[in-house]
């Protein structure tokens, strides 16, 4: 589009000689003037010098005027209409207020469109004025969207919408001539440090003026939590660091705690005394997960009131505990055969960390020294040191023939914190001989709580036997050593006589993988190996110490067997809940879900024997952990592979629970769950920082002006003026061709001839 | 001549106390391990040569096992040829006076499986050579046994000089030989040789007294003999379980 026509005039040179040689012209001209001028430096007279040069000056000023031929060029010209480019704002942070209790700062950029609309239409007539969001994508934006649209953008990102801008600037009638900015400058790309002197180059090769109208005000009342750093995952028993900055605005002299929950559990809790008016304090919480899966957690802090933004005051994170390796404790009895080949089994075992205590003399011994210090290697039992400080470090606690009532090695007065222990998500494993399952010289009521079985008070069996592996064995993951339950039934079968059973009667919900075949307890075969669930913990005992024949009899006829590696490799799996060990698993997908995201999760299921569970019926609840209410429910049909995908509408900002449960006609195949955490929206809800200092330097270095919000009209804010073009024909109109000029030639010649003869130089 | 370094005797055991121990391990008792398999029992290989010339000093050890640390032992050497009664017996002592004939390939498959999967073998040069009789038949044996994990020389600083009494080196009846030799698998000392008749220190006649005298150390030799013995059956039963971390710095400690 281009303005209306005009008509321009211009002197030019009609000569059809070359440049050239009109130049030589003009120095012969004016070398004829110099040697006039020359010839007449020892005339007396000031006035004959003054007249004879200026009629040389006159002469060849008419012979220029001849030689060059001056004309008169007309032509009809016209002026380029530009583009204006107003540039809205359109990322979240534009849904904050504009200040304290206003509306929002994208309502504040309507208002404000809305008084400068007559100065901008009156720009009409020399430019084409788009009125344009980023997003950070350009797209047209009118007064409306902007009162009614929440700002859809996710990242405010200047630089990058001024170079898109640049982008459409393709010349002609495309080209920018200035651009009107609103904005709230909280830039989180490239800017938000400030703008560099590189960012300043690169404005100022925009080749337009950037004018910044600064939306919302820098002094708002905040407190926000920022710049969240944690790892994705972390191990379990291992510290675990966050880092916060907890930015206060407006609050000086406030206490303001900040809190580390997970999913309702309070780990900590942090309280900074902000003094300033702008202070940003960073904030350190070190807590140990003392459990694998997955976890949201949620830093939070007070709304204070007058806050700008509130969604900011809390932040929440998944993080997903995993295991480094078993760290197992065997607490030794005595040694014996059975602990060689469990500690031999554990110490190859690259998963093991294996922390062990053998009692290899008890007060009884005599070790027949003078100095028992210096002679022997012994060390003292450190029960406090491991049953106390360090006992929440391990993942698996083994108890081996271990019962003794000597005060230095009994463990009566840890009994308490074990049984904890295992309540508490821990893991305990006892096994057998003459010391354990109350056949040693004491027992311990108190952590016997924890174990799946009772004793009977009953002398050991010494009887030779053959294990009988239950039907819950054949199917259970412990004693499942090879793919199929018949298979596994048959490696039982295939081991050596097993040689004494501590005599013990399981306990109510206990499962009995193995028992005696021919003994009974109670009416029912003696358990052999028994394991349950003790609050989040889990126990397993084996009630003999002949265990080791597994690992090293069984090999007499020369056929291997990893019957006792895969069953300890099983037993610590299960104790330490391996997800790979549970028939039904869940997990949110993503386990971190940005708000208007529907959150989806994803379910495996499998049958006892642990093949995929096909057509089994899953229900999925998603339920709000703030404040444990169910908010949705899904339910799906598994494929044959065993998994099935449920999916929830959009949630709120916070800490969820994904709980699964599925059935295979009248069969349960168990319950599982995970965590999912919807989040603020990234970095721009959690800054409501109006940044004054990039708009006025963003202007500066484009050559615009920096205003601020409200505008009564538009200002005059600088653009490039459009260039004029040249429409239609010229034509030219001659000056010299008149008789005057060549008159006035000749007149002068002949007057200096004249002059030069009177006064003798002729 | 070979001395010995600070030699630490144990205090003299009268015969009657040895007398009222011994009956002791026969007497029944309120806690006791589930039968011979859970507690220690010195088998003895039975081998084509003169097998059986340090009974007494094994069933001896097995009770200093018994009198000295938390060890269940049957004490009485138990004799077992090479073949899967192996299997019920995790530690083997190989000992002999004198050459003995090679071992059929049928015994050497057994004891070779016998080793990989976890067995003990400690070798005993009854007769102290070196080079000749029971030491040349033995390292002929060990080379169709074991023939990638030859003999080697054990350092003082080996597991089996800290597993329950702390030893700078493992005298016997003898003490031509300071360090043992150990055949190795999987890092795991599975058989250990003694060339200084360990179980000559140990032996008792059938009167009580020591069957044999020891030099040149005398009685201070023999008490470091027998916990020789003792380390090694401690060692079979724990392997490294003195070198774990938690131990290392007391253990250094003491040895300053």
């Amino acid at each position: 589009m281009t303005g209306a026509d005009s008509t321009a005039r211009k002197l030019v040179s009609l000569s059809p000689l070359p440049s050239w040689a009109l130049a030589l012209l003009v120095a012969a001209v004016v070398l004829g003037v110099v040697l006039a001028a020359a010839g007449l430096r020892r005339e007396p007279s000031l006035a004959r010098r003054f007249v004879l040069i200026g009629l040389r000056i006159v002469a060849a000023a008419a012979a220029l005027f001849l030689l060059l031929e001056p004309g008169v060029r007309t032509l009809q010209v016209a002026r380029v209409k530009n583009r204006v480019a107003v540039l809205v704002d359109r990322t979240a942070s534009m849904g904050l207020p504009a200040a304290p209790g206003a509306g929002s700062r994208s309502a504040a950029v309507a208002e404000a469109l809305e008084r400068i609309l007559p100065g901008l239409k009156a720009l009409e007539d020399r430019f084409s004025v788009e009125v344009l969001g980023f997003e950070p994508a350009l797209v047209p934006v009118g007064e409306e969207i902007l009162r009614t649209a929440a700002a859809p953008g996710t990242r405010t990102d200047l630089l990058g919408a001024l170079r898109a801008l640049r982008a459409t600037d393709t010349g002609g009638s495309r080209k920018l001539s200035g651009v009107l900015l609103f904005s709230d400058g909280a830039d989180n790309a490239e800017l938000q440090a400030g703008v560099s002197a590189r960012a300043s180059t690169e404005l100022a090769a925009l080749g337009f003026p950037v004018s910044t109208v600064q939306v919302g005000e820098s002094s708002l009342l905040d407190v926000a939590l920022e710049n969240l750093k944690v790892d994705d995952f972390a191990f379990v028993r291992n510290a675990v660091a966050v880092e916060v900055e907890l930015r206060v605005r407006g609050f000086p002299g406030r206490d303001v705690p900040v809190v580390l929950e997970r999913e309702g559990q309070v780990l900590g809790t942090k309280t900074v005394h902000v003094t300033g008016a702008d202070e940003t304090t960073q904030v350190s919480f070190t807590f140990t997960p003392d459990q694998t899966g997955r976890f949201v957690y949620t830093l939070s802090t007070p709304v204070f009131p007058g806050e700008a933004v509130t969604e900011n005051n809390t932040r929440s994170f998944v993080l997903k505990v995993i295991r480094d390796r078993v760290r197992v404790l065997l607490v030794v009895g005595r040694p014996s055969w059975d602990e060689r080949f469990l500690r031999g089994l554990l110490r190859q075992d690259a998963n093991v960390d294996l922390v062990s205590f053998y009692i290899l003399r008890t007060s009884s011994d005599d070790t027949q020294t003078r100095n028992p210090e210096r002679e022997l290697s012994l060390i003292p039992f450190p029960m406090e040191e491991i049953f106390d400080a360090k006992l929440s470090t391990f993942d698996v606690v083994i108890f081996q023939n271990f019962g003794h009532s000597d005060p230095q090695l009994s463990i009566a007065q840890y009994e308490r914190k074990l049984e904890q222990y295992v309540a508490n998500g821990g893991a305990l494993v006892a096994i057998g001989g003459d010391r354990a399952f109350g056949d040693g010289r004491t027992s311990y009521p108190i952590l016997d709580r924890a174990l799946p079985v009772d004793s009977v008070g009953q002398a050991a069996s010494v009887a030779p036997y053959r294990l009988h592996l239950t039907a819950e064995g054949q199917r259970h993951p412990v004693t499942s050593v090879l793919p199929t339950g018949t298979a596994s039934l048959a490696a039982w079968d295939e081991l050596p006589a097993a040689s004494g059973v501590n005599l013990v009667r399981a306990k109510p919900g206990a499962t009995v993988l193995l028992d005696h075949p021919g003994l009974l307890v109670d009416g029912k075969p003696a358990p052999v190996l028994a394991l349950w669930e003790h609050g989040r913990g889990r126990a397993m005992a084996l009630m003999t110490d002949d265990s080791w024949t597994w690992a090293f009899t069984v090999h007499r006829n020369g056929e291997p067997s990893r019957l006792y590696d895969r069953f300890w490799g099983n037993a610590l799996r299960w104790l330490v809940r391996d997800p790979d060990l549970t028939t039904l698993q869940v997990s949110a997908d993503p386990p971190s879900v940005e708000p208007g995201t529907p959150v989806g999760a994803a379910v495996t299921a499998r049958e006892a024997d642990y093949q995929p569970a096909a057509g089994a019926d899953v229900t999925v609840e998603l339920s709000s952990v703030r404040d444990r209410r169910v908010v949705g429910t899904a339910r799906a049909t598994t494929g044959a592979d065993g998994m099935a995908h449920v999916s929830f509408p959009p949630q709120p900002v916070g800490a969820y629970r994904v709980r699964a449960s599925a059935r295979s006609g009248e069969r349960a195949l168990g319950e599982a769950e995970d965590a999912l955490a919807v989040r603020t929206l990234g970095p721009e809800l959690t800054d409501a920082t109006v940044r004054t200092d990039i708009l006025v330097a963003l202007a500066r270095a484009t050559g615009g002006k920096a205003y601020r919000l409200p505008l009564q009209a538009l200002p005059d804010f600088p653009l490039l003026d459009p260039p004029v073009v040249e429409v239609g024909r010229s034509r030219d109109r001659p000056l010299w061709d008149r008789w005057e000029w060549l008159g006035l030639l000749g007149t002068a010649l002949g007057l200096e001839w004249v002059l030069r003869r009177r006064f003798g130089y002729v | 001549m070979v001395s010995l370094l600070h030699p630490m005797p144990g205090p003299p055991l009268p015969r009657r106390a040895l007398l009222a121990a011994l009956s002791g391990l026969f007497l029944p008792r309120r806690a006791s391990a589930f039968g011979d398999g859970s507690r220690f029992v010195p088998a003895v290989a039975q081998h084509g040569g003169h097998w059986n010339a340090r009974l007494s000093g094994l069933r001896r050890i097995a009770w200093e096992l018994q009198r000295r640390t938390s060890v269940e032992v049957v004490a009485e050497a138990r004799p077992l040829a090479l073949n899967t009664r192996l299997f019920d017996f995790p530690f083997i002592y190989f000992g002999g006076e004198g050459d003995f004939p090679p071992l059929a390939p049928a015994e050497l498959e057994t004891l070779r499986r016998y080793l990989t999967y976890g067995g003990f073998v400690l070798a005993d040069a009854n007769d102290g050579s070196s080079g000749s009789g029971f030491d040349a038949a033995f390292r002929r044996e060990m080379a169709r046994l074991l023939p990638a994990s030859p003999l080697q020389p054990l350092p003082s600083t080996h597991v089996v000089f800290k597993s329950f009494y702390l030893l700078d080196s493992a005298p016997g009846r003898l003490f031509t030989h300071p360090q043992l030799q150990a055949a190795l698998i999987g890092g795991r000392a599975a058989v250990l040789y003694s060339q200084n008749d360990l179980a000559g220190a140990w032996a008792r006649d059938e009167g009580g007294d020591y069957a044999f005298e020891v030099v040149p150390g005398g009685e201070a030799q023999r008490e470091l003999a027998v916990r020789a013995g003792i380390n090694i059956c401690m060692y079979a039963l724990c392997l490294d379980y003195k070198d774990d971390a938690v131990h290392l710095p007391l253990i250094l400690k003491k040895r300053r």
